[in-house]
């Protein structure tokens, strides 16, 4: 069942990505929801599933990227390992917490996104997590919280609960 | 120590695999890289594409539609401005339909004849009473005005042209409305002069002079030439002013008889006097604001002034 509705969402997730999120693209900054998924994935379902799931959305974000393969894969990877291990025990209901985790996981994934794409540039690598990492982390929260509740309002049920 | 990494932190392993093979995957040199992703492409991605494409028609379809709505209102209130348009350029073909067919009914005749006298003068035409062509008519030509017909039989009239001294024309200049009389001058250096001016009027050299209607026999507005010269009479009371005719006398050889009797009284838009000296290279024919006028000064015919 969990895994019916996991796949549904990134069924979701993808076709959103792929779809509706340019057209809500804010001074070039857009939501990246394919994050958001590895982080609600690796929260839910713990590290393991979260660093497989992080890898698998990430490689298949690379092979539509222009950089270096397995870029998106080793950041998403990471970041859903991560969040598992430290959200474990968090109040995953909780607006606030939400947003710090989606947030701060973003950044997480951009820290080694970016680390990789500038390779080695620290110039760059600075400009790049203050043009864009910073504010798509930003978008991709505020985006994501909006879609889970309006997901868990008409679903009512929440997405994101303390139980594993 | 494997093992028990592998069996005791199975999580940490699995990351620190995954990661060893993101790395590797980044390592790669760029045609290894190209032919793993070709091989996913063909493999894992294309079901994915086809879903993703599926849902782009979709969604794509519905943006579409909204774009094409807003679109279809904006076309529609186009079309309905140029609906309105069309209808409007209809109704105004209509009229100037209307006006071509009936302007003056000007009737057109060739000049059969000239005056033996080598200042000319005088016209015979080929059209008379049973065209329409009777006595006191105007002639015209779209250069301006020609004279009037003296007399005329069934089939030929005989006009007195403005450079003849029994045919005198009320006039005006268009610009400051100035009245008074077209008269051949027949002197020393015979010129066609605008009479009865005062010298405290004001008219200048390259003002357009025209008909004023008054009488009746010619219509108002029609251009009878250009001012030339502008000075003092000896006696200081008059002005004396020289004007050029429009029409070249030389070379005519088919003029216009205007018959108010059958005319609707508007006037043609290419004879519309535009009044203003600056544009005298055009060689309108007739004032606009005597349009009106023109149908209704069907008077005896007394604009013929006695010298």
């Amino acid at each position: 069942m969990k895994l019916i509705r996991d796949s549904l969402v990134l069924l979701v997730v993808l076709s959103l990505q792929a779809t509706l999120l340019y057209r809500i693209e804010i001074g070039g900054t857009r939501p990246d929801l394919l994050v958001a998924f590895v982080v609600y994935f690796g929260w839910m379902r713990g590290p393991i599933p979260g660093t497989l799931g992080g890898f698998g959305v990430g490689l298949l974000q690379d092979l539509d990227a222009s950089g270096p393969l397995g870029m998106n894969a080793l950041a998403k990877s990471v970041v859903g390992f991560l969040v598992a291990r430290a959200g474990f025990r968090v109040h995953r209901a909780n607006v606030g917490v939400r947003f710090a985790f989606f947030f701060a996981a973003l950044l997480v994934h951009d820290i080694l996104y970016y680390a990789v794409a500038t390779g080695g540039d620290g110039g760059e690598f600075v400009k790049q997590m203050f043009v864009k990492a910073l504010p798509t982390a930003l978008y991709t929260a505020v985006a994501t919280l909006l879609l889970l509740g309006v997901a868990e309002r008409f679903t009512r049920r929440r997405l994101l609960t303390d139980e594993t | 120590m494997i093992r028990n990494l592998l069996f005791r932190r199975p999580d940490w392993t699995v990351f620190i695999v995954t990661s060893l093979v993101c790395l590797s995957l980044i390592l790669l040199e760029r045609r290894a890289q190209e032919r793993v992703v070709w091989f996913l492409q063909h493999t894992v991605l294309a079901p994915a594409e086809f879903a993703a494409g599926w849902m782009e028609r979709g969604v794509g379809v519905y943006w579409e539609n909204g774009r094409l709505r807003q679109r279809v209102a904006t076309l529609q209130m186009e079309v309905d401005a140029m609906r309105a348009e069309r209808g409007e350029n209809a109704r105004l073909r209509r009229l100037l339909a209307l006006d071509q067919r009936h302007p003056f009914a000007l009737v057109a005749a060739d000049v059969s004849g000239r005056s033996l006298d080598r200042l000319g003068g005088s016209l015979t035409l080929d059209k008379g009473e049973e065209e329409g062509v009777t006595a006191n008519r105007a002639i015209l030509t779209p250069e301006g005005l020609v004279g009037r017909v003296e007399r005329a039989t069934a089939h030929q009239a005989r006009v007195l042209t403005i450079l003849h001294r029994d045919c005198a024309v009320a006039a005006r200049v268009a610009r400051t409305r100035v009245e008074g009389v077209i008269r051949w001058d027949f002197g020393d250096q015979p010129t066609l002069h605008l009479l009865y001016v005062s010298s405290q009027e004001d008219v200048k050299p390259g003002d357009i002079v025209v008909t004023s209607g008054q009488g009746g026999i010619f219509p108002e507005g029609v251009r009878i030439g250009t001012v030339d010269r502008v000075a003092l009479e000896p006696n200081g009371l008059m002005k004396e002013i020289v004007v050029t005719t429009a029409v070249d006398f030389r070379g005519l050889e088919q003029v216009l008889v205007y018959t108010p009797g059958t005319a609707e009284g508007v006037a043609p838009p290419d004879l519309l006097e535009e009044a203003a000296p600056a544009d005298s290279s055009a060689v309108p024919a007739v004032d606009p604001e005597a349009g009106a006028s023109i149908g209704a000064s069907a008077a005896p015919p007394s604009g013929t002034v006695a010298p």
